[in-house]
């Protein structure tokens, strides 16, 4: 078979990937029930379960599945770059015409931030923090994906159909469709993401770079790129220009992650750039270019990261492992920081959790919301349950499900109505029947624990017709709330809820 | 050879134009037409049901609950056994059977269904917590009977529906049991979608005056109200007229004044049908429950045109009365049913 036929399975591959991708995204959204394989490519990624196994200090089967990437890459180099990932698939499809030529003008040092990414991301990890886990692609696009394309595309959808929906001759046309969809790849509720812009301005930032180079996160800054790039450099075949190579540098021109060193004196394929895409081989004029089976390593470049620099990145991750430790927000009781069923210890979770965002993305309620600052920095985008915005479904235990690194534990249902997420708290003050004097106990019928954790005491109050009535005040049994958060969520009070669950 | 030209600008627009012009004409005239469904559906039940003790109540909105039924008890039309009953109590092991026999006590489903009917029917399928042993969602077989009675009478096409408030509407139906009793009976599950809600007026709203409401169920020729009877905190015991909160929009303002907001709902929405399923009750730490213990096998279906007759039969499984509920009361304040059981024709059968 030729190269050129080769590079089509090559694009054909690509473009399955990125289809399954796309596909698995819409069968985890917002659904309770784990569909199978919703966390592999998590599962494949070797930056996010070195990163996870160096934080939590643990091995972590399932993500053991990156040693069949590594394993790939050991034998013919960042495959997975050229062929499978979908964010490095999508970057190379948006192309510009003049990135070629701007490339030219940036310095091939540039290249050296990808390994001062990694060797600080996994320093930082090393410290237990896992906070630069958020610029691995995977998540970036997940998690694009989760707060901010779909939400806006189903933003847009429920739009049009409001406008449509006034015409009534379109009305079963209407109805057909959402029979269809409704439920299945529509969610019933219009998702909304805290962050959804800063990460929203990240993904759409990284695909700008584009117009500066070919690829530009995957030739400068991906940190997984650069994890397959420095095990390329010992890969058991890699390609390699013959002899019969008349330097008219058409392999460059043509090389989307410009892979090609094309000084006259040292014309070669730098193997940890490079990602197997064989475009260069198919556009070789004298057909000299294939894989060779080496053992020894290829050879240094100039952006390598040398053995002074990688101690820089290290000391920086220390140096940012010490400084985000010492948050005060990771110090202080903070009562917003709930997190999803199952966890228990706050620091174990931070060092575990890869943010890569599939919780927020199947919870059916979107109670899982993308952190800021109320963790801490080292907690941005990590998962936060907001009862006001959702609730923690009584029958569903999907976040465990689909955490491809365990921090969120995958506990069985049964289990997972016990674990305690926070507790619920009223305030008297707020309480319609308690300082209004008004009927209202919609967090006591919320309540989904068998043996309601809130309970009711009548009471006789004047209202303000001068009438005595008879209105049933709510109280918490704390021993029984497990903090889910529903009576939160539908506390008809305006504003913040006059019960609110509380980190516990 | 030749390429088309790719169409202009000045084309597009004009384009654009037209179609937005048209879409915008289209759009305005159906406004007035949403709102219609409010007297719409009022002069479309009524017709639908069969001259029977409860026309009197349905039509004249005037008359007190208490005076019309024992008025119409007095002048019995055709033959006693035969004439349809006012509210059916069936016993019975099976809830399939004692579903379509309480139907037939009420004249058979032919008085309910005519051919190429587009019928929906509303059970209590509030969370996705608990499978049906736990009563906290309504009988999947008793739903499930109701669909195939319908098609069997010739019904166009039979949806089932309502909007849980714990897990979603596709979880829930699947935990409930609903969606394979229905699918099986050969009815269809609907997912009720926000961009359909339309805003109705409540012309007999005391308190409540309009809401935001699934249109389908106004627009449908016949709404079956398939509540299960349990416990509720609030309003003591959730039944038909609480079931009915399942089809609007924003049920927050509904606690406000839950008791006659729920019978200014019940008043809009009325249907023609309510069927409660006691096969079990729940008898406490209601609506959502969750412990076996709290849950009573009852084997039983209760059936009647007139919803509130219903819901105040079923408050004496719990050894209640129609009185002792809220809403009960007030629909029976606005002229919406009898809830005075002793002047009804009620009948009460056992099967096996």
């Amino acid at each position: 078979m030729s190269w050129a036929s080769w590079r089509r399975i090559r694009q054909a591959a690509q473009i399955l990937f990125f289809v399954f991708f796309i596909i698995l995204i819409f069968a985890v959204v917002q659904k309770r029930v784990a569909p199978p394989l919703a966390d592999i490519f998590f599962r494949l990624d070797p930056f996010a379960a070195v990163g996870a196994m160096l934080g939590s200090r643990q091995w972590i089967p399932k993500l053991g599945l990156a040693l069949l990437t590594v394993g790939v890459t050991l034998i013919i180099g960042r495959v997975w770059c050229g062929w499978i990932c979908p964010m490095g698939s999508l970057l190379e499809w948006v192309s510009f015409r003049k990135a070629r030529q701007r490339a030219e003008t940036i310095s091939q040092r540039w290249r050296l931030v990808k390994y001062f990414l990694l060797a600080t991301s996994l320093a930082l990890a090393l410290f237990g923090g896992l906070t630069l886990l958020v610029f691995d692609p995977i998540a970036i696009f997940t998690r694009t994906l989760t707060t901010t394309l779909l939400p806006a595309l189903f933003y847009a959808i429920n739009s049009i159909e409001n406008v449509l929906y006034r015409v009534d001759l379109l009305t079963p046309a209407l109805d057909g469709f959402e029979g269809l969809m409704r439920g299945t790849v529509l969610p019933v509720e219009q998702p909304a993401f805290a962050q959804n812009l800063a990460i929203a301005a990240l993904f759409f930032g990284l695909i700008a770079l584009n117009l500066l180079a070919h690829r530009f996160w995957c030739r400068y800054l991906c940190p997984l790129g650069a994890l397959l790039g420095l095990l390329s450099k010992v890969s058991l075949f890699r390609p390699v220009i013959g002899t019969a190579c008349t330097q008219c540098t058409r392999c460059a021109i043509v090389c989307k992650p410009g892979a090609i060193d094309t000084n006259p004196e040292d014309f070669h394929i730098m193997p940890s750039e490079c990602t197997i895409c064989l475009d260069c081989m198919a556009n070789c004029k004298p057909g000299d270019i294939r894989f060779r089976f080496l053992l020894k390593p290829a050879q240094r470049e100039e952006f390598d990261i040398s053995r002074r620099q990688a101690l820089e990145a290290f000391a920086t991750g220390a140096a940012g492992a010490l400084l985000l430790g010492t948050d005060l927000r990771l110090r202080e009781e903070n009562p917003w920081r709930i997190r999803p069923p199952g966890v228990t210890d706050e620091n174990d979770f931070l060092s575990t959790c890869i943010r890569c965002s599939q919780c927020m993305k199947i919870c059916p309620t979107t109670a899982l919301q993308p952190a800021f600052t109320q963790a801490g920095l080292t907690g941005t985008w990590t998962p936060l349950l907001v009862p006001r915005v959702g609730y923690c479904d009584f029958g569903c235990n999907a976040c465990g499900q689909v955490c491809p690194s365990g921090a969120i534990p995958r506990l069985p249902l049964e289990e997972k109505r016990q674990a305690v997420i926070g507790k619920a708290t009223i305030d008297r003050n707020r309480c319609l029947p308690w300082a209004s004097g008004m009927p209202c106990i919609v967090c006591e019928e919320m309540c989904p624990t068998p043996q309601k954790s809130i309970s009711l005491e009548e009471a006789q109050v004047i209202d303000s017709n001068g009438q005595t009535i008879t209105v049933k005040r709510p109280s918490v049994w704390r021993d029984l709330c497990i903090g889910c958060g529903i009576c939160e969520h539908y506390c008809p009070l305006e504003g913040s809820a006059a019960i609110r669950v509380y980190d516990a | 050879m030749t390429r088309r030209p790719p169409i202009s600008r000045r084309t597009f627009l004009k384009l654009t134009a037209t179609v937005a012009a048209g879409a915008a004409l289209a759009g305005c005239a159906p406004k007035q037409g949403s709102t219609i469904p409010t007297e719409a559906s009022v002069t479309r039940i009524n017709p639908t049901i069969p001259p029977s003790p409860t026309t009197g109540i349905n039509t004249t909105g005037s008359s007190t609950a208490e005076t019309s039924p024992t008025e119409t008890s007095s002048n019995p039309e055709p033959s006693s056994t035969s004439s349809p009953a006012y509210l059916a109590v069936v016993h019975g092991p099976d809830p399939a059977a004692i579903t379509r026999a309480a139907i037939e006590v009420l004249g058979s489903i032919a008085s309910f269904v005519s051919s190429g009917y587009d019928v929906i029917i509303k059970p209590n399928i509030c969370t996705d917590y608990h499978p049906p042993e736990y009563a906290t969602t309504t009988n999947p077989t008793v739903v499930g009977t109701l669909v195939s009675v319908c098609l069997e009478a010739g019904a166009k096409r039979v949806r089932v529906m309502d909007f849980p408030f714990g897990g979603t509407a596709k979880s829930a139906y699947a935990i409930s049991g609903i969606a394979d009793a229905v699918e099986a009976a050969g009815g269809e599950m609907h997912v009720m979608s926000h961009s359909k809600y339309t805003k109705v007026d409540i012309p007999q709203g005391r308190d409540l005056h309009s809401v935001y409401i699934y249109p389908d169920i106004l627009e449908a020729d016949l709404l079956i109200n398939v509540p299960i009877a349990k416990d509720h905190g609030s309003t003591r015991l959730t039944l038909g007229a609480k079931n009915l909160m399942g089809v609007i929009l924003d049920r927050n303002m509904m606690h406000m004044n839950l008791s006659q907001r729920i019978a200014d709902l019940t008043s809009l929405v009325l249907p023609t049908l309510t069927v409660i399923d006691a096969v079990r009750i729940l008898t406490a730490n209601g609506p959502t429950g969750g412990d076996l213990g709290d849950v009573k096998q009852m084997d039983t279906v209760i059936a009647s045109r007139d919803i509130v007759a219903a819901d105040a039969y079923a408050t004496t499984l719990f050894g209640l009365t129609g009185s002792d509920i809220g809403y009960i009361q007030a629909c029976a304040d606005m002229g919406l049913g009898s809830m005075d059981l002793s002047n009804i024709d009620l009948r009460e059968i056992s099967l096996g």
